[in-house]
Parts: structure tokens; C-alpha cells; sequence
């Protein structure tokens, strides 16, 4: 290379060095500052937008992380931990995570905020209250309303195993005139085990119990399964995966799995309301509801309601009291309200909060639960990895055909039997 | 003496600050119960407890075995397929500047795009292709099966790499004088008695340094593994279900990050990092030992 | 006669290769231009409207989370400064190492070789924490120089993890240069530095190029090292980790990850056309003389 190439570069980096310190110019002399750390990508507009506000209304700046991606969640908060930096905020999914959170003393008892009495859906371990509940979010079996009239099936029928089997048989005979691709849009791949393995074993942990009733979690922490129950789980998935497209199920990812329901080409979807902003990005605009994932041969009503993760306030860190503050505003406050509702799309955990959404799915979610339809998420509750990494690859390879309902619910038990 | 370590001190440090030291605190902790999220200070030994655990896992088992295949076909794979795109490109063709640009490129990407890439190719692309053609077999995507989700991995980390290591081997031939060619084809030498009784000879030391690279890229592969295949599709090992293509990298990120057991993942780091050791003395001993006797 | 045909046979193949070789690419690129529901629908079919990419990039451009521009800033930083350090360090290292004889450089080169199989792995998380100890220690962690989420952790993270196979590469270059001139500079009295630096590193150019542009493209793509030392959503972030904001927690946004991708690719495709007479020269010459 020569001379002046090199000398080009070297005045090049000059430049950028000089242009990028101009980039980190800090605002001035703010005293009170937090750090918040989301794992939803999709609400890192709204939220900077609400953090911005607050920065103008109070004087504290809220510095916004959002780690977003496959799964890069959990090795930036761990590298971030690692590397020693002690965020006033951030986001946790469940038991285990707490349980590593509250190892590392970064946990602070929040029993005493206001916002505890204004909601059902915060996190409680031994009695006190640790988590603020980021939202609610809600799934059963999606379904296209339009399509289910044509084929005269009436939604509300769908409560027992028996009648979706009925349901989809009636449907398959007619797809062609429906112009369907498959009954049920599923998927089951290696990137989608969140789909089968998370909120699919929800379905076994709570579907027709009683919200509290912690019967069937506590017995696989414990290394037991109630067989009855899993057999006519492991049918109804079974049911679910024959009547799915098999190339989304087995290799496609989240887009063909909501693209082929949002093109009418399937009748059902295995997805919950967080699938509404992507339906309103693609201009998606039809008639659809909930029906519960009806496994057992009794009736049930009811999806599954929860909230999906919660902030911690950190107790390591410098400014926990504003934490406290802000996380107070946004319980509590309209404009806190408005953020959680119209800009960020969510359905509230809060019973003061007077917004409803406006996506389909989550306006489903929110008529279920305001008739108390809803069984509970245990999911989360159960072992890290377990249900995406050991139970994942069992739901696909019935999903494929190698195993049958009866291996399912047996290669189940012997995974469950292991945790013991 | 002075100048020796004048020199060298800048590399050296930033090596042992950057390798060596975390190199030690790793093995380290793959004999405790450390822990990023409960804050790194207070971890407690265990003695081999991780170790016994990795040895027991099929899920690892598997892994493993599987890293060995795709390590041997690819090396394999992408070897000669940059040989034969170097002898392709050291003919005195038209193009020859557009062809090595552009066998080249494909390595100027990054895995996960590269991985996205072409799992969308896969599952879209060459399945659309399949059903208009009516061929049953590409109609449903390669990467539903294990063994051709392994070689889906092999296509796509060779299409990434070969231009690469075209490179190195078109060095190599360009070494080799002149007059020996064509003294070669004067006495009516073939083709193929050129290449192996000249040009092998020549470019006997690129491929040692060649295999050593492969070796160690492949045992390390994880940018398009993840992105593509993610490690399924699903199978059965030693009866239990498990992700059929998931190599040793992906497999201790996974237990790092999704099942969230740090130290456990140490462990496996470790035992990866002495068989990979291991293989690569070996290899490097007997490519020697081959590059003497040619 | 008949040789004349062989070529031309030898160029149609070469042609079919090279159009096998381009055909992802082409799938980007025609990808890049169009909505999202119609590449889920047919992703072979040609845009509808090409001029969509505009819009596209326009989308990219304006994301809060990607912050292209500024990405773009600090990869060029990162991998430019790491690059020109690398250089450095690892001839000057290399050099003293071929030109000293005795077993402590060759167990030195050894260990440096031998370090080329230590999985990123089994360092990357000890590399973090202990990072932020040397960061305490020094009292660094309130400047502006701090090594965590900045450039100088990542940056002396790359020159780390590069010296080994820069080192590798110079060792055995340097190998095959004969020691006449630098005798005759050492007899003309000139020191070392001025040695090395006026005499010998201009004749390395060759591998000099080899190890740039290896480690360039290495450290522009990197995913999983910038992802632990600088993490997502801070001031200094690289494009890789930009481009997986837009495979956001569940949705990938097709049009738009195609789109970053290519203007990810962008750059380095027009430096490497641009300098690639340099950079394929530079590689013949100076890759393998070891």
C-alpha cells in the first residue's frame, strides 16, 4: 500500500476519533440519573419516548438499554453484571432468574409501593413482592373468525377436545374451497421451541385449573407427572401438529408462522397477543379471537393470562429510591398509562389503568380476562432451558411424525423424571 | 537482548492480558459453582462435579460427535474445493481478476447474516423452486433432516470460507517456476500429472497451514450454526430427544445463556479446548511429516 | 487449436461457477426491494417496485435502535485503530522473534501458536469480569478511558485475540527475507527501531496487506466479542450488533435485516473493489512463504 493511502486512513481515524467525541457530549450537570434494562426490542421507541418525558417533567434522566435478538437477553445482562455495572432497573422472566437475582443480592422488597394494591400480577416469593409487572400477555388457540363462520363452526362451542377435533375435521374437508393451506399454523422448529416447549407445557401446568392452583408445576419440579393428564395433552398437541402445515411447522420460523395465518390461509394460530403489532405493520385487518387450548375431554374456559416478566429494582445500585420513583409514575400516573397502552401496545396489569389496546389478539385478551376466563403461566416456573432445550426437541419430533402421542407423554416423563 | 524484549512486549501483553489471564480464571471456574448473575465474587469450589456432569449429558455426547463429523467433511470439503477454484483461477483465462473477487466475497460477510441468508434460501428459495419443478425431494427444506442440515452447514461455511483459502493455494502454484511448467509440458506431461508430481509438491506447506485453519474454524464454527440450523433438526441419542446439529460452541453457549449454568459451560469449554489441542498436534505432526516425504 | 478450445472451456465453467458463487447475493439484493408479506409469498419473484429499497433504507436510517450512522463510526474506529495495532505490534514481535535464536522465542512463538486453539469460549465471560477488575484497579472506571462499553477494552480485546495468527503469518514471511540488508544497516550503525522500522517493515508490505485485510474483515463482522466487551444499546456499538436489533425478540423483519445487511456489506464490498489489485496481490504474495 503506499504512503498516501496509509496517510488517507491515518487522518481518517483522526477524524472519526474527533467526530465521535462530539457524539458522547453528556447533557449537562444532572445529579439523579437511572438505568432501565428492557428485553423488548419492539417497545424501545415508546419506552425512550416515555423516559424522555419523565427526564422533562422531573429532572432525572432514565437511560434506556434494550437488548434484543435471538437470545442475546441474557448474555448482555450477564456480561453486563459481569462487568460490573449495577443497573437500577432491569427486567426478569421467572423463578430462576429471580432466584439468581436475589443470589446476587439485587433484589429489593417492594411490598410497601402503591401500585401493589392496583394489580394481580405481581411477582411474590415467600409473601413479599419483588416484581413489577411489565404487562400482561395472553394466548389460547387464535382463530380466524370469517373463516369458522363459512365452515359453520361456532367458536364458542370449542371448549373440549372432542369439538376441535370435529372443528378441524370439518375444516380440512373444506380447505380447498376455504383456500387454506392448513387448518392450524404451528411451528415446532429448532429457533421456535418457545412456541412448543414454553407455552405449549403451559397448557399442561394450568389449563383448567384454578389461578393459584400450583398442583401440576409443583410435581414436575418435583419429577412427577400426572399421566392421565399428559396422555390427553400429548393427543392434542399430536391433533394440533397433523393438521399444521409441516414445512412452517418443522423448518419455518415466526414470520411464516403468523404470515400464514395473517394471509387467511389457515383457520387457527398457536401464538398469543404479543403477534398484534406485526399484524398492524403488515396491514393486516380481519375478524379473530381466542378459543382455549381445550386438551381435555371436559369442558374448560378459559386462555392463559400472566405477566410474561417483571422489573426489579436493584438494591446495588446508586439510585434505587428514584427507581422507585419512576417505576411508581409509570403504575400510576396518566401519562405512564397512555405509554403502557397507546404507545407501547400493551394490555395492562394494572386495574386502574383506563386504555385498552387496540390489536385484535390483545383485545381478545382483554375480554377473557375481564370475565375472569384465564388460567395461569407456569412456565416460567420451571427450570431454566428446560422447557425450550430438554422438552423443545420432544415436541418436534412428534411434530415430524418419528413419535407418536404415547412416546411423547413417556420421552416427557423420563425428562421430567430427571429433574429430580 | 534489550531489543528482543522491547519488541515484543506490546504483543506479548496484550496477549497475556487478554488471553492467557482469562484463559486461567476460565479453568478456574470450571471446577466451582461461579455464577455472572449472583455477582462473580462469592463462588465456591466443587471439584469435578461440572465435569461429571458434561460426561453424563447424551445432549453433549451428541454435540460432540457431531463437531467431529462436520469438522472432518469440511475440512475435507472446503480443501479441495479451494484447490480446484486456485487451479481454476491460475489458467490465463479472460476474467481471472473477477473470478478471484468473486469467489472471494462471499467471506467479506459475517456468519449470522450469512446464516440468515441462506436459511431463508433454504426453507424459501429452493423449496419454491422444488414444488415448481416438482421435485418431492427439495420441495420440503434440507434442513428438516439432520444429515443434510449438516451438510446445509457444510455448504454454506465452505461457500463462506473456499474463496479464502483459494487464496493461500494460488499463492502457492504462483510460486512454482516458470520453466518447470513448461519443461513439464514439453515432455508431455498431462493435466493431471502437472498437478501431482509439480504443483502438489509446491503447495505441500499451504496445506498444512490451510488444514491447521480449517481445523480449528470448524472445531470453533458457531456465527452460522446458530443462525442457521440453530442445532435442530430434532432426533433421538441414547434416548433422549435432542437437537441433531448442534455443534460444541453453540452447545456451551446454550448452556451458558438458555439453561444458564456458567461454570457448567466452563467445563465444557475446557474439555473442548483439550481435544481441539490434542487433534491439532496431531494433525500438524503428520502434515509435516507428509510435506518431508513429497 | 485444440488448446484454444480447452480455454474457452475452462471459461464457461469459470463463468457457471461465478454465477452460482453470486446467486445468494442476488437473492439479497432482490429481497432487499421489496415489503415484507410479498418475500414470505415469493421470494424469487423480482420486486414490484424496485425503487422500495429507497425506502427501506430510509427505515434503517431512521432507527433510534440501529443508529447506523453512529454504528458506522465506531466500527470504523474499532477495526481501523485494531488493525493498525495488530500491524504493529505483531511484525515487530514476529521480527525479534525469527531474528533471535534461542529457545525462549521459539517456546514464545510456540505459545502463541498453541493459543490459536483456545476456544473464544472458554475466555470470553473471565474476560469481562476480569476486565472490570483491571478498570477498578487502575481507577479507569470514571474516566473517559474506561474499558468496558468503550473502545479501548474492545480494541485491546482485538489485539489480543489478533496476534496470534498475526504473529503466525509475519513469523513465516519473515523467514524467507534474507538478513543482507538488515546487516548492512546494523554495520551502517543505525538502531534497532530505525532498523526495523525504515529497513525491514517496508519489504513485509506484501503480508503486511494479508494480515490487515484478514483481520479487518474479522473484526467488522464480529458478532460474539463486541457483544460481550461493549454489550447492546450503549453509546459505542458495532453494525453486527445493530443488524441483530432487527431480528428483534421474536419477529424478523426480513425487509429490514436485508436491507442493514446490505449496507452492512456495502463498505467493505466497495474497499475491497476498490483496493483489489492491493489486497489479492498482497494476498499471493504474502500468504504462504512459511
Amino acid at each position: 500500500m503506499s504512503k498516501k493511502i496509509f496517510m488517507l486512513l491515518l487522518t481518517l481515524i483522526g477524524a472519526l476519533a474527533i467526530f465521535a467525541a462530539c457524539g458522547n457530549d453528556q447533557a449537562g450537570d444532572q445529579d439523579v440519573e437511572i438505568t432501565l434494562i428492557n428485553n423488548k426490542v419492539e417497545i424501545d421507541g415508546a419506552l425512550r419516548d416515555f423516559a424522555r418525558l419523565y427526564e422533562e417533567m422531573f429532572g432525572v434522566r432514565v437511560n434506556i438499554h434494550s437488548f434484543g435478538g435471538e437470545t442475546p437477553y441474557a448474555p448482555s445482562l450477564a456480561a453486563l453484571l459481569a462487568g460490573g455495572d449495577e443497573p437500577e432497573i432491569f427486567v426478569f422472566e421467572g423463578m430462576t432468574d429471580f432466584l439468581a437475582a436475589q443470589a446476587g443480592g439485587r433484589v429489593l422488597d417492594m411490598s410497601d409501593q402503591p401500585w401493589v394494591n392496583d394489580t394481580s400480577m405481581e411477582f411474590r416469593y415467600n409473601g413479599r413482592v419483588y416484581g413489577f409487572p411489565v404487562a400482561l400477555e395472553g394466548w389460547g388457540l387464535g382463530y380466524n373468525t370469517r373463516i369458522l363462520r363459512e365452515a359453520g363452526i361456532d367458536p364458542a362451542t370449542l371448549t373440549n377436545v372432542n369439538a376441535i377435533r370435529n372443528a378441524f375435521e370439518t375444516i380440512d374437508a373444506m380447505r380447498d374451497e376455504l383456500g387454506l393451506v392448513s387448518v392450524v399454523s404451528m411451528a415446532a422448529g429448532p429457533g421456535m421451541t418457545w412456541v412448543t416447549g414454553l407455552h405449549g407445557t403451559n397448557a399442561y401446568l394450568s389449563l383448567g385449573l384454578a389461578y393459584e392452583d400450583t398442583r401440576i408445576i409443583d410435581m414436575l419440579n418435583n419429577g412427577q407427572v400426572d399421566e392421565q393428564r399428559l396422555l390427553y395433552f400429548a393427543e392434542y398437541y399430536n391433533l394440533l401438529f397433523q393438521f399444521a402445515n409441516p414445512s412452517t411447522m418443522l423448518v419455518g420460523g415466526f414470520d411464516d408462522q403468523i404470515g400464514d395465518f395473517a394471509t387467511e390461509r389457515t383457520a387457527f394460530i398457536h401464538q398469543g397477543n404479543w403477534i398484534d403489532p406485526v399484524f398492524e405493520e403488515w396491514g393486516v385487518n380481519f375478524e379473530m379471537g381466542y378459543v382455549p387450548h381445550a386438551f381435555l375431554p371436559t369442558n374448560v374456559n378459559g386462555i392463559f393470562v400472566g405477566a410474561p416478566s417483571w422489573y426489579l429494582v436493584n438494591p446495588r445500585s446508586d439510585n434505587h429510591e428514584a427507581a422507585l420513583a419512576f417505576l411508581q409514575f409509570m403504575a400510576g400516573s396518566p401519562e405512564g398509562h397512555r405509554y403502557m397502552v397507546v404507545y407501547a401496545g400493551a394490555v395492562p396489569a394494572f386495574y386502574s389503568v383506563p386504555y385498552s389496546p387496540a390489536g385484535p389478539l390483545s383485545r381478545a385478551v382483554t375480554e377473557w380476562s375481564a370475565r375472569g376466563a384465564v388460567y395461569a403461566w407456569h412456565q416460567n416456573d420451571m427450570p431454566a432451558g428446560f422447557g425450550m432445550d430438554t422438552l423443545g426437541p420432544i415436541y418436534e419430533l412428534m411434530a415430524s411424525g418419528a413419535i407418536d402421542a404415547a412416546e411423547f407423554a413417556r420421552l416427557f416423563t423420563n425428562a421430567v423424571a430427571a429433574l429430580n | 537482548m534489550v531489543t528482543f524484549f522491547m519488541f515484543l512486549l506490546p504483543a506479548v501483553l496484550s496477549f497475556v492480558i487478554v488471553i492467557i489471564v482469562p484463559f486461567i480464571f476460565g479453568v478456574y471456574y470450571s471446577f466451582t459453582d461461579w455464577n455472572a448473575m449472583t455477582g462473580g465474587a462469592d463462588v465456591n469450589f466443587v471439584g469435578f462435579a461440572n465435569y461429571a456432569a458434561v460426561f453424563n449429558d447424551p445432549r453433549f455426547l451428541h454435540s460432540f460427535l457431531v463437531t467431529v463429523a462436520f469438522a472432518v467433511i469440511n475440512i475435507i470439503v472446503v480443501n479441495v474445493v479451494a484447490f480446484s477454484l486456485a487451479l481454476l483461477v491460475t489458467n490465463k483465462l479472460k476474467l481471472v481478476g473477477l473470478y478471484r473477487a468473486a469467489f472471494f466475497m462471499p467471506h467479506l460477510i459475517g456468519g449470522i447474516i450469512l446464516g440468515y441468508i441462506w436459511q431463508f434460501i433454504f426453507n424459501s428459495a429452493i423449496t419454491q423452486v422444488g414444488s415448481n419443478l416438482g421435485i418431492g425431494f427439495l420441495a420440503t427444506s434440507l434442513l428438516g433432516h439432520s444429515q443434510w442440515a449438516l451438510l446445509a452447514i457444510v455448504l454454506v461455511v465452505v461457500w463462506q470460507n473456499a474463496g479464502f483459502f483459494m487464496m493461500i493455494y494460488v499463492a502457492a502454484i504462483q510460486s512454482a517456476p516458470a520453466e518447470l511448467i513448461e519443461a513439464a509440458q514439453i515432455d508431455g506431461a498431462t493435466y493431471l500429472q502437472r498437478v501431482r508430481n509439480i504443483i502438489m509438491p509446491l503447495v505441500a506447506p499451504a496445506f498444512t497451514v490451510a488444514m491447521f485453519l480449517t481445523l480449528v474454524r470448524s472445531f470453533q464454527q458457531f456465527d452460522v450454526n446458530m443462525a442457521l440450523t440453530a442445532g435442530g433438526p430434532a432426533g433421538m441419542f441414547m434416548g433422549q430427544a435432542i437437537p441433531t446439529t448442534e455443534l460444541l460452541a453453540l452447545n456451551i453457549y446454550n448452556t451458558a445463556f438458555t439453561v444458564r449454568q456458567l461454570a457448567q459451560g466452563q467445563a465444557r469449554a475446557v474439555v473442548f479446548f483439550v481435544t481441539l489441542a490434542l487433534v491439532a498436534l496431531i494433525q500438524v505432526y503428520f502434515n509435516k511429516r507428509k510435506e518431508l516425504e513429497m | 487449436m485444440k488448446n484454444q478450445l480447452k480455454m474457452y472451456a475452462l471459461e464457461i465453467v469459470a463463468i457457471l461457477v461465478l454465477i452460482i458463487y453470486m446467486l445468494p447475493f442476488v437473492i439479497v439484493l432482490i429481497n432487499s426491494a421489496k415489503p415484507v408479506l410479498d418475500i414470505i409469498v415469493d421470494p424469487l419473484a423480482l420486486p414490484e417496485d424496485p425503487a422500495r429499497i429507497f425506502t427501506n433504507i430510509e427505515a434503517v436510517m431512521a432507527s433510534q435502535v440501529v443508529r447506523y450512522t453512529s454504528s458506522f463510526i465506531s466500527s470504523s474506529i474499532i477495526t481501523i485503530i485494531s488493525v493498525f495495532a495488530l500491524v504493529i505490534i505483531s511484525s515487530m514481535a514476529a521480527w525479534v522473534l525469527v531474528r533471535t535464536k534461542s529457545t525462549l522465542s521459539t517456546v514464545i512463538f510456540m505459545i502463541f501458536v498453541a493459543a490459536m486453539v483456545i476456544p473464544f469460549q472458554v475466555v470470553m465471560f473471565p474476560l469481562v469480569s476480569w476486565f472490570h477488575r483491571i478498570e477498578v484497579f487502575t481507577g479507569l472506571i470514571n474516566t473517559p478511558f474506561r474499558l468496558l462499553q468503550n473502545y479501548p477494552g474492545i480494541i485491546l480485546a482485538y489485539m489480543g485475540f489478533g496476534t496470534p495468527l498475526s504473529i503466525f503469518l509475519y513469523h513465516g514471511f519473515i523467514k524467507g527475507i534474507p538478513l543482507e540488508l538488515e546487516e548492512a544497516a546494523k554495520i551502517d550503525g543505525c538502531s534497532s527501531a530505525k532498523t526495523f522500522f525504515s529497513i525491514v517493515f517496508p519489504v513485509l508490505k506484501p503480508i503486511t496487506v494479508t494480515v490487515m485485510i484478514l483481520n479487518g474483515i474479522w473484526i467488522w463482522n464480529d458478532f460474539l466479542l463486541p457483544l460481550m466487551v461493549l454489550g447492546t444499546g450503549n453509546a459505542v456499538q458495532t453494525i453486527p450488533l445493530a443488524v441483530q436489533h432487527f431480528v428483534g425478540s421474536f419477529v424478523r423483519r426480513w425487509d429490514l435485516i436485508l436491507t442493514t445487511t446490505l449496507m452492512g456489506m456495502l463498505p467493505v464490498v466497495i474497499i475491497f473493489i476498490f483496493l483489489q489489485k492491493y489486497i489479492i496481490k498482497g494476498m499471493v504474495d504474502g500468504a504462504v512463504k512459511g
